[in-house]
């Protein structure tokens, strides 16, 4: 069962879920999400709850709904992967924030960074 | 409604069961005993009175048993479904008051059935061809039948007296809970209605003999109705006359049907559980 | 939306307190509606009203457009904060019961919950333990296709397993054509189902709002706001 966090309207924690699952490839393009109920039922929330997150969802063209068929995911590429790119830069403004949060500076901080990267690629 | 008379016999049959079973084998037990082998005529007595002790005890039981039902829908956790359920107040006192009355009887048949046979099979000196032709005649059976009818009515009235009284302990009037022993109200309310029966009787003394069939007016016919003159419901049973008061018993029905539906009423919109 | 539920002014008096205080609410079609408060705060009283077990000191109630009555009795599905079958009952009889006077009930339904709760159609009533009257109660309620359930303490004393598959139960059950009232003071539990949510204390509404917006207002989540409401 997924914990919801405190902060934010359920609607947006399951928006956020959604789209996660979308850029990590686990929903791909053109697929069809779970319906308002099954979702409900999975993750033990209001249905009018889901609908909510799928109609925004829809609203920013992540997904279209098909009457009497379902909600699926868009196949444009490129929303995909505006989308990804959109949470990149928000994990990166988080890791900045952070980082400066403990004391570097962008110098410390794009040193460090540097370093990281080229440690992974080894 | 009937289907609520349904599920009330389902509820409370087991319990009417074991009731006739035992006063079955208390009746047997005290038949043998008394009729052939106690011979001490103290013992005898005694035993007969501890009978019919006992047999006074089971059947205060089982009617105090058979009224709870309806004290328990006022004051138990089974109101709460009762009360929720979409039956009218007329149709819960109604199915109430049909099992009551049903069990009632039953008992009270089968304790006359029991002492019949047992006196059949025990009483050797009972004759049984020489009382039946006792029994079947006309005017036997007659007061056989208006006494039959008049415990009947009777036993309506109280049921509605206790129930009415149940009900209004159970009544919230200008934001006060009534509350109270509903048997208090019932005392109350039965000496009331009796008062108002004595009352009706001495203001319009016209009588009913269903002897003649006709109708009377007597002072003297007051000297005969000596058998709980003027209780609710009563007629005087004796040889020559078979007499009740007219308005009396109009009084009678008046009174029972008002606390049937009083107490409907009462249960259907005025109880704060 | 229709108003499935429209309770205007209503106050309850008793002779030392009033328990609910001109309270005015209604519920639309298709929402579900958590009453949150602590024990005295009004919450059983005003189910109690709206299942026609007390009557109101004055003002208006009513379900469907109709005073309570028979009528509303016949279209809500009440599930009490105690067991209420009759206890000479097995589960078939209460099912029977229901079947009987109730003619949204639905047999298959209920049969599937029984399963869904591990219980049995040939289990005595007066055998049943907490946890497993509460499910039963449950299963007989949701197993109505009433349009108005109303759910007083649901998973109020029942174990943590046994509080899963009560929500269980009652989110698969949601239909849209239908309303729900919920009243708890276990709200972590429960404020993920909830629509909206009413917080009553004293016989007063203090706060009335759908359950998104409250947490967007206040980034908090409806427990937070339970706690810091109640904690005067």
């Amino acid at each position: 069962m997924m914990e919801f966090n405190n902060n934010l309207p359920i609607y947006i924690q399951i928006m956020n879920l959604i789209k996660s699952k979308i850029v990590s490839g686990e929903i791909n393009g053109g697929d069809k999400l779970s319906s308002v109920r099954d979702l409900s039922k999975e993750l033990k929330v209001n249905p009018n709850t889901i609908q909510r997150a799928y109609q925004e969802l829809e609203r920013e063209g992540i997904v279209f709904t098909q009457r009497g068929m379902g909600t699926y995911v868009t196949e444009d590429i490129q929303v995909i992967r505006s989308l990804k790119m959109n949470m990149a830069s928000e994990i990166m403004n988080k890791f900045i924030d952070d980082m400066k949060r403990i004391g570097l500076n962008m110098d410390e901080i794009k040193k460090m960074f540097i370093e990281w990267i080229e440690k992974e690629d080894r | 409604m009937f289907k609520y008379i349904k599920y009330e016999i389902k509820g409370t049959y087991k319990y009417i069961l074991g009731v006739l079973a035992l006063v079955l084998i208390l009746t047997i037990a005290l038949y043998s005993l008394v009729g052939n082998i106690i011979t001490n005529p103290i013992a005898r007595n005694m035993f007969v009175g501890l009978s019919m002790m006992i047999l006074f005890g089971t059947a205060l039981a089982t009617f105090l048993y058979i009224v709870g039902s309806f004290r328990k829908e006022l004051y138990e956790d089974r109101g709460y479904l009762t009360f929720t359920l979409p039956i009218t107040g007329n149709q819960i006192v109604g199915a109430k008051l049909i099992v009551a009355l049903f069990w009632i009887l039953v008992i009270l048949t089968s304790i006359a059935i029991y002492h019949f046979i047992a006196m059949l099979i025990y009483m050797t000196s009972f004759e049984l061809s020489a009382f039946l032709k006792n029994i079947f005649t006309v005017e036997v059976m007659k007061r056989i039948l208006v006494g039959i009818f008049m415990t009947i009515l009777n036993m309506i009235q109280m049921l509605t007296i206790i129930y009415f009284s149940m009900a209004l302990g159970r009544v919230t009037f200008k934001n006060k809970k009534i509350g109270g022993l509903w048997f208090i109200i019932f005392l109350i309310l039965s000496w009331l209605i009796s008062y108002g029966h004595l009352k009706v009787v001495e203001l319009i003394p016209y009588y009913f003999d269903l002897n003649g069939f006709g109708v009377q007016n007597s002072d003297s016919m007051m000297y005969q109705m000596n058998m709980n003159p003027h209780g609710s419901f009563s007629f005087s049973l004796n040889i020559d006359s078979l007499i009740t008061n007219i308005a009396g018993l109009i009084y009678d029905v008046i009174v029972t049907v008002g606390l049937f539906l009083g107490t409907s009423y009462l249960v259907e919109k005025k109880i704060d559980l | 939306m229709k108003n499935i539920v429209e309770i205007n002014n209503l106050t309850k008096k008793y002779s030392n307190k009033i328990a609910l205080d001109n309270i005015s609410l209604n519920i639309e079609e298709g929402k579900v509606v958590g009453i949150l408060g602590p024990n005295g705060s009004g919450k059983t009283t005003l189910i109690k009203i709206l299942t026609g077990l007390l009557r109101q000191t004055s003002g208006e109630v009513l379900i469907d457009g109709q005073k309570i009555g028979i009528y509303t009795k016949s279209i809500v599905s009440y599930l009490p904060d105690r067991n209420f079958l009759y206890k000479w009952m097995k589960i078939k009889d209460a099912s029977d019961l229901f079947k009987d006077f109730y003619s949204d009930f639905d047999e298959g339904k209920f049969e599937e919950l029984l399963r869904f709760m591990k219980l049995d159609r040939d289990m005595r009533i007066d055998t049943l333990s907490k946890g497993m009257h509460e499910k039963l109660n449950l299963s007989l309620v949701l197993a109505r296709n009433a349009k108005l359930y109303v759910l007083d303490e649901p998973i109020a004393g029942v174990d943590p397993v046994a509080r899963d598959e009560i929500l269980n139960a009652i989110i698969n059950n949601y239909n849209e054509k239908s309303s729900m009232i919920i009243t708890t003071h276990l709200v972590r539990d429960m404020e993920n189902i909830l629509d909206d949510v009413v917080f009553l204390k004293d016989g007063k509404i203090i706060l009335s709002d759908s359950a998104e917006s409250l947490r967007e207002e206040r980034n908090m989540n409806i427990d937070d706001i339970y706690k810091e409401v109640f904690s005067q």
